[in-house]
């Protein structure tokens, strides 16, 4: 790996670009030509695939759009991820083949010239599997959250220290143009909001799309494979995320999205955390299946109070979106453009200047309700006006992020990630706290040991 | 390429135009031939109610099952997501002639599950119940080994997630080749993406409730299904394929 490769080419652009001046004969040879055009070039990055479930499999769909890459190994204890992940790579029709492993260790002895791992396995493997990916030289992606537990989190910020290589955190909204865009230009440098004083955010799952993942009983692993990775049962295998051994359970899941937004907006992390949960709907799962949670932040600015809720029964209120209610304006984002906007209160200085020089679009007002002599006499605020926010992107919605990673690689720049495992560890360490919290259904205020590496 | 998103980036971001994965492919990829029979039609059999005075066609539906988070589905037409089973109507004696038929495909290899998993009668969403196929355009096709007169053919391609599949064509023939005699009973290719005629059908989002095609009483031994991609990703998938009809 020297320099950055772009000369592969798919199937599709490459009839798209030679079908004009050649004949039949020549786009019947097409794929043989192909071939040769996409051969793997010594500057690839190569790349090793930890875990192929449908994270893996996500991942993979942003990867294979990135010049470049070359995936040379995949490691699944499931034959059925093994053969779909290698399936995929025949797939991409670049010339080579991946091996496939159902062991770490045989693999990291085996494979020679990997430059980087991308760990996409079940979240209480993720900090054995970075640590060891870590120690053998090898840069890595992984999945966030970090891992199940604190000090698993823990001892990968330590692992990726000591190594000197690269660990990036997959917390993908950190890579995300409108985020960034959001953050840097409109929040720090325009301080769009003035004040934020609040914060509020969610991610409401409807109860179909929180279910029990099935399985066809013909293709599970056998059980002392299971256990020997450490799942009683198919189910535990299947459904992990809902057991307290195995995962942190919907508050990690899905809320360490929006949270890791409120610590990298704020810039700081918060002092305590009062939460509360339960098993109200699917009351034979381990985990709560919705979370409540209020974070207390001192920033320089003032204190900052947020609000998060996680629910695994509706998705009523537009699903997953992250809400900074400043004195000027409210800032509403979400990975879901539509979700997304800022609104200006009245008292806010005038953003014409902001419009006309593109960073903001206002919307078309909407018509005001006609006047009801029936109505109860209303005291409502004047309804802010609301502007589209900037930073949409045409690219899955992950792929930013691992661009960011293999970008980083090929520099060998440090810094140049957006969310490595430092970072990430500050961002994350208060969540590790919120079941906790619910559990004893009490504040927990934080000290340095709670939050520190 | 359609359903290109325009990037709205600003001063320091740069604009990307790459193709997102899930879009609509531009050619057909596998072995597409065109029916050379002048009267094939371009489909229409999405929305009929098949025979007027016949037998309800029912089948037994997977329960539901939604994972993860939603994929966007920028597909032009999209028709509603159905709540129910589509009331169709198909002559006295007709039956399920699929069932444990061979399945053939212009990937020979899939890339997870095997071929017979589309006639096995099971239609669970989970995992280790569908077949995975390649990119670009792609057909699996069952040998009801012999002609019969086809009144309904009903595809389940993957509904665990919302999502609408490319360039869906429904064919029947008498030949495996599907060089002549092809009857095209479906077709929602709305731009000819595929090369195979612009479609009259509608996308649809795939749910439990499968797409449910009239098979317009073609007589024919093959029926072969297209796909080009689906939303979410692009690759082709099929959980079950039922073909009813009347033999002989």
């Amino acid at each position: 790996m020297n320099a950055p490769s772009n000369n592969h080419l798919n199937r599709r652009s490459f009839l798209q670009k030679t079908s004009a001046g050649v004949g039949a004969g020549m786009v019947l040879g097409a794929p043989n030509i192909l071939r040769a055009a996409e051969q793997a070039s010594n500057d690839d990055i190569n790349v090793a695939l930890v875990g192929f479930g449908k994270q893996g499999t996500v991942l993979f769909d942003s990867m294979k759009n990135i010049p470049g890459l070359r995936f040379q190994a995949v490691c699944d204890i499931w034959d059925n991820s093994r053969k779909k992940a290698l399936g995929r790579i025949r797939g991409l029709k670049r010339g080579y083949t991946a091996t496939g492993y159902s062991d770490i260790d045989e693999m990291l002895a085996t494979e020679k010239g990997l430059d980087a791992v991308v760990v996409a396995t079940p979240d209480f493997w993720h900090s054995p599997h970075t640590v060891k990916c870590l120690e053998a030289g090898l840069n890595v992606y992984c999945e966030k959250m970090m891992s199940n537990t604190i000090d698993g989190a823990r001892a990968m910020v330590r692992a990726m220290e000591k190594s000197g290589k690269l660990c990036q955190i997959g917390h993908q909204r950190r890579s995300n143009p409108r985020y960034r865009f959001t953050l840097e230009e409109l929040i720090r440098k325009k301080n769009i909001t003035g004040q934020i004083v609040n914060i509020n955010g969610q991610w409401n799952r409807a109860v179909k799309s929180s279910q029990d993942i099935s399985v066809n009983p013909k293709i599970v692993p056998k059980d002392d494979v299971l256990q020997k990775y450490g799942f009683k049962n198919a189910h535990e295998f299947m459904n992990w995320r809902v057991y307290r051994d195995l995962s942190g359970g919907p508050i990690s899941d899905l809320g360490a999205h929006q949270i890791d937004i409120y610590n990298w907006f704020l810039g700081c992390s918060p002092k305590s955390v009062f939460a509360s949960g339960g098993n109200d709907f699917f009351t034979e799962r381990e985990h709560f299946d919705n979370v409540m949670a209020i974070f207390d932040f001192d920033t320089p600015q003032g204190g900052v109070r947020a609000f998060y809720q996680v629910l695994t029964t509706t998705s009523a209120g537009g699903g997953f979106w992250e809400s900074f209610m400043g004195a000027d304006a409210t800032v509403k984002i979400s990975e879901i453009p539509s979700s997304s906007a800022i609104y200006r209160e009245s008292s806010a200085p005038d953003w014409e200047p902001l419009v006309n020089a593109g960073y903001l679009k206002k919307r078309a007002a909407l018509a005001k309700p006609k006047e009801d002599s029936n109505a109860v006499a209303s005291y409502a605020s004047e309804a802010p006006e609301v502007y589209d926010l900037p930073g949409g992107f045409n690219k899955p919605a992950h792929q930013p992020h691992l661009e960011n990673f293999f970008e980083a690689v090929r520099k060998n720049d440090f810094k140049h990630l957006t969310c490595d495992a430092r970072h990430a560890f500050e961002s994350e360490a208060p969540i590790y706290w919120v079941n906790p919290s619910a559990l004893r259904k009490e504040p927990i205020v934080f000290t340095e040991e709670h939050l520190s590496v | 390429m359609k359903n290109k998103l325009i990037a709205t980036t600003l001063c320091a971001f740069t604009a990307f135009a790459l193709t997102n994965c899930g879009e609509k492919a531009a050619d057909g990829g596998a072995d597409t031939p065109v029916a050379d029979d002048a009267s094939a039609a371009v489909g229409g059999g999405g929305s009929s109610t098949g025979v007027a005075g016949g037998t309800q066609l029912e089948t037994e539906l997977p329960p539901e099952l939604i994972e993860g988070t939603p994929k966007p589905m920028n597909v032009p037409g999209l028709q509603p997501e159905p709540k129910k089973i589509r009331d169709f109507y198909v002559p006295e004696g007709t039956e399920l002639l699929s069932t444990g038929k061979t399945v053939t495909s212009s990937d020979d290899a899939p890339i997870i599950g095997e071929l017979e998993l589309i006639t096995d009668g099971d239609k669970d969403a989970g995992e280790g119940y569908f077949v995975e196929l390649l990119d670009e355009s792609q057909w699996v096709q069952i040998d009801l080994e012999a002609a019969a007169e086809i009144h309904a053919v009903w595809v389940w391609h993957f509904h665990s997630q919302k999502r609408a599949y490319h360039d869906v064509i429904v064919q029947i023939s008498d030949d495996p080749e599907f060089e002549t005699g092809v009857t095209t009973v479906y077709n929602n290719d709305y731009d000819d993406s595929s090369g195979m005629g612009k479609g009259a059908d509608s996308p649809y989002v795939e749910t439990r409730y499968g797409l449910l095609v009239d098979g317009l009483g073609t007589k024919g031994r093959y029926v072969r299904l297209y796909s080009n991609g689906n939303t979410s990703n692009d690759m082709n998938h099929y959980i079950e394929v039922e073909v009813y009809g009347k033999k002989g």
